[in-house]
């Protein structure tokens, strides 16, 4: 359906990334075409090692491909210059990490307003945290926030430059399992409302449900691509 | 087995670790090497000053008390030898004469030195040969003279030059260069500083003077050595009883002979600068090893757990870190010796060209090397404590956990309403200061460490150039001075001013005397001026001239605290020539002159309390330079002078000699205060960078920009830089003052004088080098690897 009616937000194809690490050669990505549409929920699953990560880093522009080609809008990633790289990152990508990585000598109003500050049409920094529903605790430093408030400082901090793609990282692997829902109905609830293309990677098969997508990764390979007939809403999830 | 083999391993991790830090350990163990190497080549030039003195002044034994007199008969060496406490005595006739000097324009004054006759070795100040032979018995006209001015003057033995003794143009041979103990350092009497080129000391046979003198069977001068029992202070006043009738100035021991003293008090100097210096270097050290260390045992808490978890003692874990900060320690104290007994060698070759020793020679002692060690393994320790004692009381548990995340919580400048003006990037930078605002003293306290001792390092040379521009410039208009052998009537001196090419002339009179203050007393010569004159003018350290008052004694500030007398009081004034009268006299002010202790009075206001009609001692010169020449073969040949002093050959003697080997001290210590600015802020850089590449990843991956995220931590350690600069500038004069008030002795005192050049200088070098460690720590901020970092837990 989605393939027929747009052209893909990221079209990869034959994306490979090969690690030296010492005398070792290590393939993490072998070879990984796939199309990425706007507007798409997608979680990516797989054991650790299995390249999700490194497929996240390179779509973000954290890295960069050894072989295969990455069109962003049509535009090729993989051609970038560093400062290419950068303007893509600060105006097109959000990022969220397993570990927050709030800046702690900055409140949670000044992290968003650090993203803000740098973008093109960002919202305004109250709304981004008014979204995910810390309007109470914007002068708090992350020292005084909660494992689950300092995640969704970083959701806030990342949807605010209103990007194009929202990548997480295993961002509920830090959480216990309501802060981690609670975080996830931020994720998705960012994505309903604001149509932002998430890409969710985890190795919790449970996750998986609330994505319109799932795409399953093993030894730097997608080996299932396949789209959930119904999302179910995070607070419905068991693991 | 199983613990040597932990101990093989751990040591296999500290060689690596050592190595990946090696940047920051090079820094640490280079300001330990700079302190070192200053504390080990200025105490090692002691020693070798002290030892080759020792050496000298008792191999060719240097007399313990000495007398200077008009003349005494040659039967009262045996009364003095008969006075308790002395153990040899040594009579001498010695004389100040003009001479003609081939290929030199300008007249120089010779000290002529009796030697006995028949080729004897003098009992006492006896002579070192350095080359040529002794004088023949019965010569006439053969003298020994002393090799600076030899050298200065290109001579040889063997070469001649004329002298004028006693009115009578005679020609003296040079059959030998020697040096004395009585002339380490060998400066025209009057004159502080050496001139080689026309000022000589002369040896020769005592008969041939004694004719020349009209001298025979009497002596003017006189010296002796004390007995183990003998009190200096006992000998003193009893010579002064017994010759005071014979024209004695007084008698003194080693501690005011004029060229003793100015050795004695350069060694002082240094013996001040062995603690100053180095001091602040370790310190510095202390710090540095503090913060170094403090961050490797922060980064490395999870290792430490598991080397507790695996059993290691926490002695074991202790001392593997201890030797992150020994390593340096010890290495730097290794280079810095190896670099003080350089410094030392060159610094005593510069002080051998100044102080004319026999033998000077340079003693590096192990002794040093061990002090050497022991301070900086012991500031080693000191800057590790805190750290090792951290690592000890970490709980193995603990330790596995991440550190407590970093406390923020509103500070002053969240309360100022400015902030919400301010970009993110600057708010990062205040915070961080704020959040640990001890650190970012610590890193001000150092930085500032290395602006002052810059500031110091350039303020002795700028305290010496202002004393030879207030010495040679702006206190002496003259052109020369000529010294007259005795005091003359003002009449028969007043033909100087009809020699066709002098503009100017003016008399002086300087007149020997004790001062008393009630139970205070000093010897001092009183300069009668003459008021309206202007060729010698009072000037104070600080530039300011000061008017001659018509009656009454201006004297120098040091003068006044040693008398312990202020402008109002009377002081007592013994003439020690003709009358020997006493009189009192008002002070009627004081002078802060930055060289020697001086008495000024009205030349007219001193002829009157002398009460002798008017005699005076030399006369200042301006002259025509065109007409310089003839006047210089006029004077050459002039009876009664004894001397004459030419300020351009002073000062330019002064330049080469003094000025040179301030400059090279001078340079060493802003190289070395080079080091310790780049090894405080590039560690500081070094630090922050490891404490905070999380966050500064994380920017990056919101899309700052490499030269963003440089802004937030250059930006920090620049604003660490300026904020030192002015408590720098502070602290450098502060050091300044310290270094000129424990430097000042009776001789001279260092001018206080700030250059705005030097501030500027200053904060040029720790500026650059700011910029230099912050290009270093950029190339590290550009090779972050975001992934990684971002990968791991804090």
């Amino acid at each position: 359906m989605h393939e027929n009616q747009q052209s893909p937000l990221f079209r990869l194809s034959g994306v490979s990334k090969s690690y030296t690490m010492g005398e070792v050669v290590v393939d993490a990505l072998k070879g990984v075409t796939l199309d990425i549409f706007s507007g798409e929920l997608a979680v990516m699953l797989g054991a650790s090692g299995s390249g999700k990560s490194t497929l996240l880093n390179i779509i973000g522009g954290l890295d960069v491909a050894s072989r295969g080609e990455i069109f962003f809008h049509g535009k090729e990633l993989t051609a970038s210059t560093e400062l290419e790289l950068t303007s893509y990152r600060r105006h097109a990508v959000g990022f969220v990490f397993q570990f927050y990585n709030l800046i702690a000598s900055l409140t949670a109003l000044e992290n968003v307003q650090l993203v803000t500050e740098i973008a093109d049409d960002p919202m305004l920094p109250e709304e981004a945290l008014g979204l995910v529903g810390l309007e109470n605790r914007m002068n708090h430093f992350p020292s005084q926030l909660s494992g689950g408030e300092q995640q969704r400082v970083a959701i806030a901090r990342a949807v605010a430059k209103r990007p194009e793609i929202l990548l997480c990282d295993e961002p509920t692997g830090a959480l216990d399992f309501q802060t981690g829902k609670l975080v996830l109905e931020v994720l998705e609830k960012v994505n309903r409302e604001l149509q932002t293309t998430v890409i969710l990677i985890t190795h919790n098969a449970a996750i998986a449900g609330m994505a319109d997508r799932v795409i399953r990764m093993r030894s730097g390979e997608v080996y299932e691509d396949h789209r959930n007939a119904q999302r179910r809403p995070p607070s419905e999830l068991e693991w | 087995m199983v613990a040597g083999k932990h101990r093989t391993l751990l040591t296999r991790k500290l060689l690596r670790e050592l190595w990946h830090h090696r940047a920051q350990m090079v820094a640490v163990g280079a300001v330990v090497a700079c302190g070192i190497a200053v504390f080990v080549s200025m105490s090692s030039v002691r020693y070798s000053l002290e030892a080759t003195r020792a050496e000298y002044y008792s191999r060719y034994r240097f007399a313990d008390v000495f007398m200077q007199l008009k003349r005494a008969p040659e039967y009262y060496r045996k009364t003095v030898a008969r006075i308790p406490g002395v153990a040899s005595v040594s009579t001498r006739i010695v004389a100040d004469v003009t001479l003609d000097v081939p290929g030199l324009e300008e007249p120089a004054t010779g000290r002529l030195i009796s030697l006995p006759d028949y080729g004897n070795a003098p009992i006492l100040n006896d002579l070192y040969i350095k080359s040529g032979r002794s004088l023949q018995p019965g010569s006439d006209n053969e003298v020994i003279a002393s090799q600076p001015f030899l050298e200065a003057n290109g001579l040889r033995p063997g070469d001649r030059l004329r002298a004028v003794i006693n009115g009578h143009m005679k020609e003296l041979r040079i059959v030998g260069m020697g040096l004395s103990p009585e002339y380490v350092y060998e400066v025209q009497p009057g004159a502080f500083f050496p001139d080689n080129k026309h000022f000589g000391v002369f040896w020769m046979g005592r008969r041939s003077l004694e004719s020349a003198l009209d001298m025979s069977g009497a002596f003017n001068d006189l010296s002796l050595t004390l007995s183990h029992n003998g009190h200096e202070d006992d000998v003193v006043s009893e010579l002064d009883r017994l010759f005071k009738r014979y024209g004695s100035l007084g008698a003194y021991g080693r501690s005011d002979q004029l060229s003793n003293r100015f050795l004695s008090d350069e060694i002082k100097q240094v013996g001040i600068q062995i603690s100053f210096l180095p001091s602040i270097f370790l310190a510095v050290g202390i710090f540095l090893i503090n913060i170094v260390l403090a961050r490797i045992v922060a980064v490395q808490r999870p290792e430490i757990a598991v080397l507790k978890a695996m059993g290691f003692s926490n002695r074991t874990i202790a001392l593997h870190y201890l030797f992150f900060a020994l390593t340096p320690a010890i290495l730097g104290s290794i280079v810095g010796s190896v670099l003080g007994a350089w410094l030392g060698k060159g610094l005593m070759g510069i002080y051998g060209d100044f102080y004319n020793f026999a033998h000077p020679l340079y003693y590096f002692r192990f002794q040093e090397v061990v002090i050497a060690v022991v301070l900086s393994v012991s500031s080693a320790m000191l800057g590790a404590f805190g750290a090792v004692r951290r690592v000890v009381q970490l709980p193995p548990a603990e330790a596995m956990r991440s550190e407590a995340p970093k406390l923020y919580r509103p500070g002053i400048f969240d309360r100022a309403e400015i902030q919400k003006h301010v970009p993110v990037s600057v708010r990062i930078i205040i915070r961080n200061l704020e959040r640990r605002p001890w650190k970012a003293a610590l890193s001000v306290m150092m930085i500032a460490s290395a602006v002052a001792i810059l500031i110091a390092g350039r303020y002795t040379y700028d305290a010496v150039e202002r004393m030879t521009e207030v010495e040679f410039t702006e206190k002496h208009r003259e052109d020369l001075t000529l010294l007259f052998n005795d005091s003359m009537p003002v009449s028969v001196a007043s033909t100087v001013g009809s020699y066709k090419g002098v503009l100017e002339h003016e008399y002086y009179r300087d007149e020997p005397v004790t001062l008393h203050s009630r139970h205070r007393s000093r010897r001092q010569t009183v300069r009668g001026l003459a008021s309206g004159g202007g060729l010698q003018r009072l000037i104070d350290s600080n530039g300011r001239r000061h008017a001659l008052p018509p009656e009454g004694l201006l004297m120098t500030t040091e003068l006044a605290r040693i008398l312990s007398v202020v402008p109002g009081d009377t002081v007592e004034v013994e003439f020690l020539l003709g009358s020997q009268h006493r009189r009192s006299v008002a002070v009627a002010g004081t002078l802060d002159e930055i060289l020697g202790l001086s008495a000024y009075m009205d030349i007219k206001s001193l002829h009157r309390l002398a009460g002798d009609g008017g005699a005076v001692n030399g006369a200042f010169l301006r002259i025509d330079t065109s007409r310089a020449r003839a006047l210089y073969s006029e004077f050459k040949a002039m009876p009664g002078v004894g001397g004459i002093m030419m300020l351009k050959a002073l000062k330019k003697s002064f330049d080469d000699l003094i000025a040179e080997s301030m400059l090279t001290s001078t340079l060493i210590l802003t190289i070395f205060a080079c080091v310790l600015a780049f090894a405080v802020i590039y560690n500081g850089a070094r630090i922050s960078l490891s404490e905070r590449a999380r966050e500064l990843s994380s920017l990056r991956v919101l899309g700052l920009t490499k030269k963003e995220i440089s802004v937030i931590l250059l930006g920090e350690q620049a604003v660490l830089t300026l904020f030192a600069i002015p408590p720098g500038f502070l602290a450098g004069i502060g050091l300044s003052v310290l270094l000129a008030l424990s430097l000042s002795s009776e001789l001279y005192r260092l001018p206080l004088v700030f250059n705005s050049y030097n501030f500027l200088f200053s904060f040029i070098v720790v500026v650059s080098v700011s910029v230099v460690s912050g290009f270093a720590i950029r190339r590290r901020l550009i090779r972050l690897d975001l992934i990684e970092v971002l990968k791991t837990r804090e």
